[in-house]
């Protein structure tokens, strides 16, 4: 690192050469108000909202684009910089509509931000504003307002930079600048949806969140992304215990800013639809609803009795679920071949920026805890369409929908002499089930995932499961016979016996993660 | 008073090969490769204090000067012709009666800073215009003035012509570039600068038609001679262009510091059917307008007419007489930087169609009080806050116009209809 | 691009979707890129306009020289507006910024051609002239 000491309002900094004013001051923790600057995109400069003072200059320089020097003294509270901040604000608002009761950015959106913190002037706008296309569908999922549009030029950069689509440019020019999708063509690639994140304004907006609830109201909980072995950083925002959207949290070490569009609505299938809440057991009639020590005792006596067993464990279980489920089912039903559910699909080139060819986002760490083999799942159903196998005990994933020989495995499934299926809803593969078990998802769990790079990141709660429901961790070490009080308490086992995991500790890994390979050291 | 630009141009075959030889052209360049590095070519550059004559007054030498000379990339001099400042039009008198200066100067320049790609950037509009530079191309590439190895001395360099299409903002050097890249005509941020990252990211020299114009007669004569010609800080001659309610309206061809008034009242005639003077705009519609009282004492170079609170810039002279609204011509100057605002950045894209609006609206009689004020605090509000010196040239005329003629913008504003009408 | 954007508008008159598309292709550059070239400069049309476009140069200078009435003749005798095109497809007229032609002013450009020094009467008789 080569030091440069600059001052900021007074204060001594030191950053690194290279590095520009604002990524300074942003190190140094102060904010110095943008919109086009983006740290991930190419310099714009176009917003003009970052101008600051630097003595020895004349004119105010954009904090964006100025390199910080050896000795430079930057004023951003002057008497000058708050005046020009003030224009700037005043420009980008006397065109802008009067959409504030109506736009989903209300809330988290910079205009308002800014001008709250900024500037706080009446309007003298007293022309007729200029208008623009308004809800015009760009793609399946982002709709876009021109009219709010500040022309900050992220969504261009966006996808010429990070996707390299380039789907959208600016047309016109002057003030009928706009934005645009040439004629005929859709905004759908698989990461379309970052530039709804990156938008100031509500200019860009999610069609899937549109009008669902005000974002002053959403609770926001950390967690991790389901929807593949990437495991991106994510944000669980919910309202009334349901969960609305998802938004990407900055991780540099593995999705950067951004969530691609699948994962960001995986909440969507992975959680919806009438919830399983009450264990239930095969008689006569059907499946009959009872207590969970029943249920429980059912279990271990059918697997007991019905070896050899196939034991199918979600790719989307955590670190803790795995690691009881695998000792569980060797003291249940020692024979049983166990695996985690994975499989590998192609990915276009857009995709790969970002998405992992998988959808099981722990499979990593399942196998890491002892849970599966490197044969695969695959072997294993074959084994049970073949009818090699007795029983089986699958967990969170509904086999006969994802297969694509589905008519043969659900009879297959059919005709085992023991199947206990654990899950949150009654799936086609549920209603075969001599024992059902009613669990959790992904947003009501607390646990770890480990990535497809090896780096186990936490999960946290976002909501609460339905009453009847419980964690797919309390199941397991119900069935083993141990007691825990907390996921924590799991991997904190897990730890001592999984020699990769040695050292680690829910505040070792803390918000963004850690690597294995790191921990090594 | 010298005549060095418009020394060519009477003769019907001026724009011509031949003709241009016939009057020594070629010479310099010949000189130049016979005798001079690219080194002492600059340095005789500096030292005649030739300054750009495409509206910035830069000095030549000094800009060729910061070209990096170990830069490993290509490097580029572009010849800017797209002369659009409202009022201007010697570059086009150049272009079609002189093109072989043009295209002499222009790989002299190349020459300066090792370029060995050169590219004029024509207005798209000057049609006829670019016919000729191309013939005048075509024919010093014939001649062997453009080539590999041109007249022996080694030095490959060759010539491009390049048509705009339609954007005064692609005259500022930085939206040229652009332009030429393929792109829309968005000046780029400063820093970089092109004599650094210009063209396609490489060193890249952008001089006006009239400054490459000059140098073969510099070259030839001596850069003392030129220096000897103008003020201290004006050297050499410039070309003015005269329009508006002038006898006689054209391009002239004045030594710098000669007197404004004089200038205007005896080489041009005077104000025609004889009317009074009421304002004059000295270097194109961007600069600040002066009232005909504020004449006096005004030389016809870079200090004297900063000195009075306006700029020398392209030298394109408006003349407005007696009969002259000034709300309608302010709003006419406002109207022209909304149209052509790139629409970049926020300060001129929002603020220049605010102004026209409010010039609009004064001048169809819906004015209210408080409008002036209003238009100076936009005017403030843009300039120095933007990405190019659009967003100065936009607000100053407007500034200029309600401070110079308030009381004509308030009783129009009262009345509520033009007042000299 | 610019040169290539010349030629496609020579070659189908106009530059529309299609042309954008072909000239994206042959370019290899993405139809964005084109797109936001063609509606920025004001010369490249993408909507077809009549024969002869008459481009009245509207800016001071210009303006100084009474401009305005040259419009005004020429809205006058083709029965059109500014921004309209004549039913037979002949004439589309445009109000267009400074040409570079204030010593001659008031003045037109008709496609590629200057036409200076006009007035109200010797503009109708150059219209005339063009077919």
């Amino acid at each position: 690192m080569d030091p440069v000491k600059i001052t900021l309002d007074g204060k001594e900094i030191t950053t690194e050469k290279g590095k520009t004013v604002i990524q300074a001051a942003a190190d140094a923790g102060i904010d110095i108000p943008h919109y086009c600057y983006h740290p991930k995109l190419t310099i714009a400069g176009n917003c003009r909202m970052c101008l600051v003072e630097i003595e020895k200059m004349p004119k105010l320089q954009i904090a964006c684009n100025t390199q910080a020097t050896e000795g430079m003294a930057v004023k951003t509270q002057s008497p000058k910089v708050l005046e020009a901040r003030r224009a700037v604000m005043e420009f980008l608002l006397i065109n802008h509509p009067l959409d504030c009761p109506i736009c989903d950015q209300a809330g988290e959106c910079w205009l308002q931000d800014y001008y709250m913190k900024h500037d706080l002037t009446p309007s003298r706008f007293d022309e007729r504003k200029e208008h623009e296309r308004k809800r015009e569908i760009f793609g399946p999922y982002v709709v876009f307002d021109g009219e709010r549009c500040i022309k900050c030029t992220r969504c261009v950069r966006f996808f010429q930079e990070v996707t390299h689509t380039d789907e959208l440019t600016v047309v016109n020019r002057g003030d009928h600048s706009t934005i645009a999708l040439f004629p005929g063509q859709t905004l759908d690639n698989p990461l379309s949806v970052n530039v709804v994140d990156i938008c100031p304004v509500g200019a860009l907006t999610d069609r899937d969140f549109r009008f669902k609830v005000r974002v002053w109201y959403l609770k926001k909980t950390p967690s991790i992304c389901p929807g593949c072995s990437t495991g991106c950083n994510i944000s669980v925002e919910t309202y009334q215990n349901r969960i609305a959207r998802f938004k990407p949290r900055v991780n540099e070490a593995v999705n950067s800013h951004w969530l691609c569009d699948e994962g960001r609505y995986v909440f969507h299938s992975l959680t919806e639809g009438e919830r399983l809440t009450s264990p239930m057991i095969r008689q006569e009639g059907g499946l009959v609803p009872v207590d969970w020590d029943t249920a429980l005792q059912a279990v271990a006596a059918g697997l007991a009795a019905n070896a050899p067993a196939a034991a199918i464990l979600s790719g989307r279980s955590t670190n803790e679920e795995a690691f009881l489920f695998g000792r569980m089912m060797k003291k249940i039903s020692p024979e049983a071949k166990q695996e985690v559910f994975y499989r590998e699909r192609e990915l276009t080139e857009v995709e790969k920026v970002l998405m992992s060819p998988d959808r099981s986002p722990n499979f990593r760490g399942a196998r890491h805890m002892g849970v599966g083999s490197e044969a695969g799942v695959e072997p294993l159903l074959q084994a049970i369409i073949e009818g090699r196998l007795r029983s089986a005990y699958i967990v969170g994933e509904d086999l006969v929908s994802l297969s694509e020989d589905g008519e043969n495995l659900k009879s297959a499934l059919g005709k085992l002499s023991f199947l206990v299926v654990q899950d949150i809803r009654m799936t086609p593969t549920a209603a075969l089930a001599h024992v059902v078990l009613p669990a959790t998802h992904f947003g009501e769990k607390a646990g770890t995932y480990t990535n497809r790079r090896g780096r186990v990141q936490k999960l946290e709660a976002a909501i609460v499961p339905p009453a009847g429901a419980l964690q797919d961790w309390e199941i397991f070490s119900r069935l083993l016979g141990e007691s825990y009080a907390a996921p924590e308490e799991i991997f904190a086992v897990a730890a001592r016996e999984v020699p990769a995991y040695a050292g680690l500790d829910y505040e070792k890994i803390g918000a963004l993660g850690a690597d294995l390979e790191a921990q090594k050291q | 008073m010298e005549k060095i630009l418009l020394r060519n141009i009477d003769a019907p075959d001026s724009h011509t090969l031949a003709g241009h030889r016939s009057r020594g052209g070629y010479r310099a360049l010949e000189k130049v490769l016979r005798e001079m590095t690219p080194e002492k070519l600059i340095d005789e550059v500096k030292a005649s204090g030739l300054r750009g004559r495409g509206g910035a007054g830069f000095p030549t030498g000094m800009k060729w000067g910061f070209v990096p000379k170990d830069n490993p990339k290509p490097k580029y001099v572009v010849c800017n012709a797209d002369e659009s400042e409202p009022g201007t039009f010697k570059d086009r008198l150049l272009i079609e009666k002189d093109p072989h200066a043009i295209v002499e100067g222009t790989i002299i320049a190349a020459y300066a800073i090792r370029s060995h790609t050169a590219f004029i950037y024509i207005r798209g509009e000057m049609f006829y215009g670019a016919q000729v530079l191309e013939r005048a191309i075509d024919e010093a590439a014939a001649a062997g003035y453009l080539g590999k190895n041109i007249l022996g001395s080694g030095y490959d360099i060759d010539l491009i012509l390049h048509r705009g299409a339609g954007a005064y903002i692609c005259g500022e050097e930085t939206g040229l570039l652009s332009s030429l890249e393929g792109g829309k005509g968005w000046p780029k941020l400063k820093p970089p600068f092109p004599a650094t990252h210009g063209l396609f990211g490489s060193p890249t020299v952008v001089n006006n038609v009239e400054t490459l114009a000059a140098l073969p007669w510099i070259i030839e004569q001596g850069a003392a001679r030129y220096a000897a010609i103008g003020t201290e800080k004006s050297k050499g001659t410039k070309l003015f262009s005269v329009s508006g309610h002038i006898k006689k309206p054209g391009v002239y061809e004045v030594d710098m510091g000669y007197p404004f008034k004089k200038f205007l009242e005896e080489d041009c005639g005077g104000v025609a059917n004889g009317r009074k003077l009421k304002g004059v705009i000295p270097g194109g519609a961007s600069m600040p307008v002066l009232r005909a009282e504020e004449l006096d004492g005004i030389t016809m170079d870079y200090e004297s007419f900063q000195a009075a609170g306006t700029l020398l810039g392209s030298g394109g002279v408006i003349v407005m007489d007696e009969s002259t609204c000034m709300v309608r011509a302010a709003w006419n100057i406002a109207r022209f930087f909304a149209h052509e605002s790139c629409g970049q950045c926020s300060p001129c894209r929002e603020g220049c169609h605010w102004m026209e609006k409010i010039f609009n609206r004064i001048e169809h009689g819906a004015g209210r009080a408080g409008d002036l004020e209003m238009i100076l605090s936009i005017s403030g509000n843009i300039g120095g806050n933007t990405i190019c010196p659009f967003g100065d040239a936009a607000s100053w005329p407007a500034a200029a116009f309600i401070k110079k003629f308030r009381s004509e913008f308030d009783e129009h504003i009262a009345a509520g209809k033009c007042t000299i009408h | 691009m610019l040169p290539v954007l010349y030629l496609a508008q020579r070659e189908f008159g106009y530059i529309g979707p299609e042309v954008m598309d072909y000239v994206a292709e042959i370019m290899d550059v993405p139809v964005a890129r084109v797109y936001g070239v063609v509606t920025f400069y004001t010369m490249f049309n993408m909507k077809p306009i009549g024969r002869h476009h008459i481009q009245v140069c509207r800016t001071l200078p210009c303006a100084l020289a009474g401009s305005e009435r040259i419009t005004a003749a020429i809205k006058e005798k083709l029965k059109i507006d500014v921004g309209e095109t004549t039913p037979d497809g002949r004439f589309t007229l445009t109000e267009v910024e400074c040409l570079a032609s204030c010593g001659t002013a008031p003045m037109m450009q008709v496609n590629d051609d200057y036409y200076e020094n006009l007035t109200e009467k010797n503009v109708g008789e150059i219209l005339d002239r063009l077919k």
